[in-house]
């Protein structure tokens, strides 16, 4: 039923996109699934994690209400659009769910085994509280212009290879990021793919979490861009992992100045 | 620092830090580890992708060996990363002559197989997936071509990354010098198209020959849907009609 209406909007999509002014298949696409939606159920989740934020949780028994996320502890809003960022406590460039993980650990006592950071990614019957948490402060970024820091060496170091990352061909189906996502228009099956260089449409692309029509749960980026290396035959990349994160802060700096929708909804 | 003590510095790094974390985050610098950002981005890109634990490398894959082979890039992936997948003159002619030395042909000539099996064949996206969630090595392998292509009309579930191959049989007919072509592009299509998106599925072992025979029926003989459906442009198709079906991507 939602793949036939999937089927639909996508054609539909297509069929406005040769006819009007629009030069961007993808991004009328994804405006029509906004009108069909009457709210985005990644609210949801947003309002769990908000509540987990501020529980107090873990074996010390204290909320993530201190965690910094670059912008000193607490501070929300407009955390998510300066990340993946340097941080000096770490030594690392952290994207938001790694920090997340590092302050689940450090504040409030959790291991790397309890399920809070255990469980990755939602499944139809349970869904992530890392998810969660990510989604709620994800959130407080709505609406503003992705703006990732680039004043630590590292962090431009960790752009730069990510672009050769994006770059890089290699596996059975010799594909790189770039494949699929570097001319205009382009379509794998029904799925119309946004262009890296095309800033209002990348910016929309990487405004992750996002709740996906298709799987029926919210979706982080760390999710994406597993899915995005699975298809490519490549090695699985592992979560949180440094080139993950490159990746991540290659595909930010591409939307740098574009509007964050967050969260988002996808098909 | 040359390139080879530099790697051995890696080795070292990725093999402590794995010792001292035993898990993806390196946590915090010590004296001994290199100076990161000495690195060109992609010598830290290849850092990231072989010393940093960030790919599982050591599972196991289908064509033997593991994932970190899969990673390693064979000369014409490292030309057309390198280039951008915009080659030229040298490096171009390169590609070229690197694919038609590739060519193998099956014993027996090229021949035409079963293009109902060809229909299913160019519409699966199943195969050599790892990670995650790995493709049954015992399935049959598809060729993806729905995924780039459109072929049978009738068939709305098309990509478009590649040129429509709809009626291709029809068009350019069935002749031996079309079916060496198109044997070769499914083959190895840098021989044509230096840098192209299209996979080498011949090269690299992901179709078998007989798959491959199927998937040129499919788009050659006459019978096939590719070939034989006249669809009149001006009458609508029902959108609810079209598969969704599973991509592969
Ligand atoms: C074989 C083609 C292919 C390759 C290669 C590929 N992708 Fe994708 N990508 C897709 C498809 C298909 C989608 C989903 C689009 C949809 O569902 O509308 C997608 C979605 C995305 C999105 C989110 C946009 C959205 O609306 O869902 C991002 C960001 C992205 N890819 C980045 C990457 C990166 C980074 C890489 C390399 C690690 C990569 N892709 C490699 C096909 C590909
Ligand atoms: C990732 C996308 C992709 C996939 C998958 C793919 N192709 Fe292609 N194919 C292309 C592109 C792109 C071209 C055009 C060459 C170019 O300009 O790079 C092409 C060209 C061709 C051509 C030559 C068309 C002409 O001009 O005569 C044939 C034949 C072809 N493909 C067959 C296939 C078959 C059969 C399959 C499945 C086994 C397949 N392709 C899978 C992307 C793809």
């Amino acid at each position: 039923m939602i793949k036939q209406w999937l089927v639909a909007t996508a054609l539909a999509a297509s069929v406005v996109g040769g006819a009007t002014a629009s030069d961007s298949p993808y991004l009328t696409g994804r405006e029509q699934l906004m009108m069909l939606a009457d709210n985005n159920p990644a609210e949801l989740t947003e309002w769990r994690g908000e509540d987990l934020f501020h529980e107090p949780r873990g074996p010390k028994n204290v909320s993530l209400e201190q965690c910094d996320f670059g912008l000193g502890p607490g501070v929300l809003e407009g955390a998510y659009v300066q990340m993946p960022r340097y941080f000096e406590d770490t030594g690392r460039v952290m994207d938001l769910e790694s920090r997340l993980i590092h302050c689940m650990k450090t504040l409030q006592g959790f291991t790397e085994e309890d399920d809070p950071i255990a469980r990755k990614h939602s499944s139809d019957t349970r869904e992530a509280d890392l998810t969660a948490l990510y989604t709620y402060i994800a959130a407080q970024s709505n609406g503003m212009a992705w703006d990732p820091p680039m004043d630590h060496p590292m962090e431009r170091l960790t752009r730069d290879a990510g672009e050769v990352l994006f770059y890089r061909r290699a596996g059975n189906m010799d594909f790189g990021c770039v494949s699929c996502h570097s001319e205009p228009r382009k379509r794998i099956r029904l799925s119309f793919l946004p262009v890296v260089s095309h800033q209002e449409e990348w910016s929309k692309a990487v405004s992750w979490p996002a709740y996906r029509i298709g799987h029926g749960v919210v979706r982080s980026s760390q999710h994406r861009v597993r899915g995005c290396y699975y298809q490519m035959r490549q090695a699985g990349v592992k979560f949180g992992s440094d080139a993950s994160i490159a990746i991540l802060s290659y595909w930010t700096d591409q939307a740098r100045g574009g509007e964050a929708t967050l969260p988002d909804l996808k098909r | 620092m040359t390139n080879k003590t530099r790697h051995v510095t890696y080795m070292g790094l990725a093999l402590s830090a794995g010792l001292l974390a035993g898990c993806v985050q390196v946590g915090e610098q010590s004296d001994d580890e290199p100076d990161l950002t000495e690195m060109s981005a992609e010598e830290y890109a290849e850092y990231l992708i072989f010393e940093s634990n960030s790919f599982k490398l050591d599972q196991e894959v289908q064509e033997g060996g593991t994932a970190r082979e899969r990673m390693q890039q064979d000369e014409l992936q490292r030309l057309c990363s390198d280039t951008r997948n915009r080659p030229h003159g040298e490096v171009a002619n390169r590609i070229v002559a690197m694919a038609r030395e590739s060519f193998e042909y099956p014993e027996g000539g090229i021949q035409l197989g079963d293009w109902e099996k060809g229909a299913e064949l160019a519409r699966s996206g199943y195969g050599y997936r790892i990670g995650h969630n790995y493709d049954n090595p015992e399935r049959t392998v598809g060729g993806n071509c729905y995924a780039c292509h459109q072929m049978d009309p009738e068939e709305l579930a098309y990509g478009n990354i590649g040129p429509s191959l709809s009626n291709y049989g029809e068009l350019r007919g069935n002749t031996e010098a079309v079916r060496r072509f198109v044997y070769e592009m499914i083959y190895n299509p840098h021989a044509y198209f230096p840098c192209t998106a299209m996979p080498r599925m011949g090269h690299n072992g992901f179709l078998e020959q007989e798959s491959i025979s199927h998937i040129m029926a499919y788009l050659l003989d006459p019978e096939s849907p590719v070939n034989a459906r006249k669809v009149d442009p001006d009458v609508e198709m029902d959108p609810a009609s079209a598969p969704a079906g599973d991509t592969g991507f």
